[in-house]
């Protein structure tokens, strides 16, 4: 279960600082669509993390 | 610019009718159905999340706080990112357990029908609020275009066609599992309008309104106040809590949970959608800020949520406008239908079926369609209701926002069904009522009614249209501090404890092997035809058989107690999973315990496992292999084996015992000792009821063959297996009596030589004693016929002599320690001199004897009694020959070996009696003639040479006559001196 607590405390660790995250993503010195490439980015982490598991992972 | 109301009505129709085209062409099984099971297809529809948020929310969220639209879409894309280990344990359960909605779940996990009906409650309120959103939107949207359009009747006319289309493709595949295919690709279209239109509008607005992305970047710059630009400081608390109602959502609300996991194709669909559904949100997303900006550089005169329209009006485009519309109008149509169907089917299964259970209906199937259309109408009649009544004047944000925590409410439960078995109902249910009176009390009386309160608490703040997440927190803490614990502090049934295991993470479900009252499958319908009524009953029993690939009658208790588990399965999708188990509870009965407790169903959790077996790792894996490695040896134990339970259900019967008894495990496992074959059923039942723990030497007739079977028996319980049942092991002695008899055979016969040569002994003297007075008769008497008499006494007493020297000859064989004192032996020379003997007491019937053995043929033996073998085997078979037959010695090597043969032209020796040729005083000649014990001294004599005899009749298999007698002996090979001896012997 080890794996489900890691997992549970990144979740509420990145809950916690979202807004912070978001001000960044949003900070005036970035472009306005910098917010969508960042989110694009973590599609493809989870695209790749997808194409890549196991079937029978968990 | 604007739209006659015929002309928007007419749009409108069509629209919705090539909805109804292409539900209607999948459910006929055109070209489209093939499209259903793909992930994309899966992916768009589960689009319907955004409904009308997508086109007008978002875009008035921005324009008021920026960039913190984003945590509705955010939010969601975390929880499908998260799929392996928040959704796939949801989809897991529900597909195993056939729960097509949260309260389904809640109801089963957490065995209460009341879980279930206050999940149903709860949604359904959170619901109203979110339909009464879309009904809004699209009126006020079509009051836009049309100004001279009446809100009223669109939101009404837009409710019928909706209740019409849901009816019809919702309420359609109620008797079957299947998926409503229709309603998804319908949905999944819905979900391609909506964001081709806004990525349309987007990129009309970026190279039309701003001239591409330099133009942009110099109108931001240009700008330069952050509320314009969308780069104003987000408000924290807002933000947190949308990002966690929008989380929540792919879990609790009912319309997210009916796509994801009821519709849900496949686990691969799911695995696919957990990038595909952020990546459409994203696109969603994506021209949201360029609607805004536009519509404050256009200065459109709508209100900001309503800003797409505004902008397609500005720049003068009908078709823009008219696409913009209908985007809303199918983001709308989209999450009623889907939301109205779940809900519907809530509270069918939660609050309809528990107060009414259909007993009386002819077909259940129809009056269950029926009464779902029915409450899809009333559901869509009170979000209209609400909405007139409350819904049109609130904001549509502040509605979304009421809906949503309502739902979030539900969270806690849902992330305890597969994260926390110690939770229990009484927890669920009054944290569960705990929230909801929170969000009740702060949240929708003071929207909806204008009536708080907190004031009564004289509490330093009040419900606001800026502080409203306070609320949303303070009930979810709430809600969760209960329920967390009064689950602590209050104990939990064995059967929600059960139940809490079997949807864990990971976990197997262990039931307990109890006997069912119905003996077999047909019992089943008769039983499930109280409540189902017989054709029902027939037809979900069939339907079970059918799944689980058994028989049409079945017996054996444990694929009974399999059925037992899918039928109420499959009666949990069709009338939700406490009704099935109340009916499979109530009329599919356990015969009631006759003591404490019962074992675990061994072999369902066995195979269980044998399906886990590749997704056991680390420890658990290394376990499960200790399993098998055990179970491997139990079943290739070389003794036949078998374990039964306390009941006498048969839980291991190993491949000795399949070999043995020629039933194979699969027969056999999980059925009663009684559904044995007679004879097995005798003998194991026997045996494991009775107090003896060993049984010896049963006889029990196989195939018409005796066979002898030592029975052992061990409990099976101990400290760590405190179930009872047995462990038989069955030893077949059947060669072991086989060889004893052959044994006491042996001794009997040795026991007669013995006492026959005793016999020899003591007669022998007194013999003696009568010939030499016959001796001295003769010396004392001339008279003839007395001198004859004394002969014949003579020759009968030389007779005697004879017999008795046989049988002291026979008694003294069997030492083997002579065979220290033995020579090398001429084979040929012993066949000589026996021929010699042999000819002194020829009988003058010209019989010729061939002595063709090969000079060079020695044995190591006692010659005088190798001569003894030749002449008892010569003299057989001068008997047995014809006059002036002839008798052929042969020898030759064979390896290691010497093989003589005595062949003989005679009659043979009969088949049944060649087994009998070698006992003592069998013999088949003339009482006068032979003393039977000529063969059997042969016997004994090669047997103290280390050789043995071979009978083969008829020799001449042509002619079909003569007698061959083989013997084996070692053969003797002289040592050269150069062979072995080593250098310094030699000197």
């Amino acid at each position: 279960m080890y794996i489900y607590r890691l997992v549970f405390l990144l979740v509420l660790a990145i809950y916690i600082f979202s807004p912070n995250i978001l001000d960044w993503w949003t900070s005036p010195d970035n472009t306005w669509y910098s917010p969508y490439v960042i989110w694009g980015g973590l599609i493809a982490i989870g695209f790749w993390l997808e194409w890549r598991r196991d079937p029978n992972e968990f | 610019m604007s739209f006659s109301a015929t002309g928007l009505l007419l749009a409108s129709l069509l629209y919705l009718i090539l909805l109804f085209g292409i539900a209607w062409s999948t459910e006929r099984g055109t070209l489209l159905r093939r499209w259903v099971r793909h992930p994309l297809v899966y992916t768009l529809s589960l689009g319907v999340y955004a409904g009308i948020w997508a086109v007008y929310g978002a875009i008035g969220m921005a324009a008021e706080s920026g960039y913190g639209f984003l945590a509705y879409y955010l939010g969601i894309s975390g929880a499908f990112l998260l799929a392996p280990v928040l959704l796939n344990p949801i989809l897991r359960i529900g597909r195993a357990y056939q729960l097509t909605s949260l309260a389904d779940l809640f109801a089963y996990r957490y065995r209460s029908q009341w879980a279930g009906t206050l999940v149903t409650l709860c949604s359904a309120a959170a619901i109203l609020a979110l339909l009464s959103m879309q009904i809004q939107a699209v009126a006020v949207s079509a009051s836009l275009l049309a100004p001279d359009t009446s809100p009223k009747a669109i939101s009404v006319m837009f409710s019928l066609i909706v209740v019409l289309f849901t009816m019809l493709f919702g309420a359609r595949h109620h008797q079957n599992t299947g998926n409503h295919q229709g309603l998804v690709l319908a949905i999944a279209f819905d979900s391609l309008v909506k964001v081709v239109a806004l990525l349309v509008l987007g990129g009309v607005i970026l190279f039309g309104v701003f001239g591409g992305t330099a133009g942009l970047e110099q109108w931001l710059a240009e700008a330069s106040h952050p509320e314009v630009t969308m780069t104003a400081a987000i408000d924290d608390g807002s933000w947190r809590a949308l990002l966690l109602m929008s989380f929540a959502a792919a879990l609790v609300l009912p319309h997210m949970y009916h796509m994801t996991f009821s519709e849900n194709p496949s686990p691969r669909a799911l695995a696919k959608a957990s990038w595909g559904l952020p990546l459409y949100l994203l696109l969603l997303g994506l021209p949201v800020p360029l609607i805004v900006w536009a519509g404050q550089a256009l200065d459109v005169g709508v209100p900001a949520a309503f800003f797409s329209i505004g902008v397609a009006q500005a720049l003068d485009s009908p078709a823009l406008t008219l696409m913009m519309y209908i985007a809303g109008l199918s983001a709308a149509s989209g999450l009623m239908i889907v939301s109205t169907l779940s809900l519907a089917g809530m509270v069918l299964n939660h609050v309809v079926l528990p107060l009414k259970t259909p007993k009386d209906q002819g077909d259940i199937y129809r009056w269950l369609q029926w009464v779902k259309r029915l409450l899809i109408a009333a559901i869509l009649f009170l979000a209209l209701l609400f909405h007139e009544t409350i819904g049109q004047h609130l904001d549509l944000s502040i509605l979304g926002a009421i809906s949503l925590s309502g739902t979030l409410q539900l969270l806690p439960g849902a992330l305890g069904v597969i994260y926390w078995p110690e939770g229990n109902r009484r927890g669920l249910i009054a944290g569960l009522m705990t929230g909801l009176a929170i969000w009740l009390i702060t949240l929708v009386l003071p929207f909806s009614h204008g009536t708080d309160l907190l004031i009564w608490l004289d509490l330093p703040v009040s419900p606001g249209y800026d502080n409203w997440h306070l609320f949303t927190f303070v009930s979810l803490t709430a809600n969760i501090s209960v329920f967390a614990l009064v689950s602590i502090l209050s104990p939990a049934s064995a059967e929600e404890t059960s139940a809490a295991q079997a949807c864990s993470v990971g976990a197997l479900s262990r039931p307990q092997r109890r006997e069912l009252l119905a003996a077999s499958s047909n019992d089943f319908i008769q039983q499930l035809a109280d409540p189902l009524g017989m054709s029902v009953a027939r037809r979900e029993v069939e339907r079970g058989l059918e799944q689980l690939k058994l028989p049409n009658v079945e017996f054996r208790p444990y694929q009974l107690r399999r059925l037992r588990d899918q039928v109420e399965v499959n009666l949990s999708g069709l009338l939700g999973p406490s009704v099935a188990r109340d009916i499979v509870k109530r009329h599919l009965g356990f015969k009631p315990l006759t003591h404490g407790g019962t074992g675990q169903d061994i072999r369902y959790v066995e195979r269980a496992l044998g399906d886990y077996q590749n997704q056991l790792t680390g420890l658990a894996g290394e376990l499960d292999n200790l399993r098998r490695h055990y179970r491997q040896t139990l079943q290739n134990l070389p003794i036949p084996a078998c374990s039964v339970g306390e009941d006498g259900e048969i839980l291991m019967w190993n491949h000795a015992m399949e070999f043995l008894t020629g039933i194979s495990a699969d027969e056999v496992v999980g059925a009663k000792l009684l559904a044995l074959p007679d004879r097995w059923h005798a003998l194991l039942d026997d045996f494991n009821r009775d107090n003896e723990l060993h049984r010896y030497k049963h006889r029990l007739d196989l195939g018409g063959k005796p066979h002898w079977l030592n029975l052992h028996k061990a409990a099976l319980s101990g400290p760590d297996h405190t179930e009872g049942g047995s462990i038989i092991l069955v030893e077949d002695q059947t060669e072991t009596r086989l060889l004893e008899d052959e044994l006491m055979h042996s001794e009997r016969l040795a026991s007669v030589g013995r006492l026959a040569a005793g016999v020899a002994h003591e007669i022998g003297n007194p013999v003696t004693g009568i010939s030499s007075l016959a001796q001295n008769l003769k010396l004392e008497t001339d008279d003839p016929s007395i001198l004859e008499t004394a002969d014949q006494i003579q020759q009968q007493t030389r007779r005697i002599s004879t017999i008795l020297q046989s049988l002291m000859n026979f008694a003294r064989t069997g030492n083997h320690a002579h065979a220290n004192r033995y020579e090398p032996v001429n084979i040929h020379r012993c066949i000589e001199e026996s021929i010699n003997l042999l000819s002194l007491s020829d009988r003058g019937m010209g019989i010729s004897y061939l002595n063709q053995c090969p000079q060079s043929l020695q044995v190591l033996g006692d010659e005088q009694r190798l001569v003894q073998v030749f002449v008892n085997l010569l003299a057989n078979a001068r008997d047995a020959s014809p006059d002036g037959g002839t008798i052929r010695v042969s020898g030759n090597r064979d390896g290691y070996s010497a093989i003589i043969e005595v062949i003989d032209e005679g009659t043979g020796i009969p088949a049944d009696q060649l087994d009998h040729i070698f006992e003592p005083f069998y013999t088949t000649k003339a009482p006068n003639k032979g003393t039977g014990l000529g063969l059997s001294l042969v016997y004994s004599i090669v047997e103290e040479h280390y050789g043995n005899v071979q009978v083969e009749s008829p020799a001449n298999r042509n002619t079909g006559r003569g007698t061959c007698m083989r013997l084996r002996l070692p053969a003797y090979e002289p040592e050269t001196d150069t062979g072995n001896s080593t250098p310094n012997e030699r000197s």
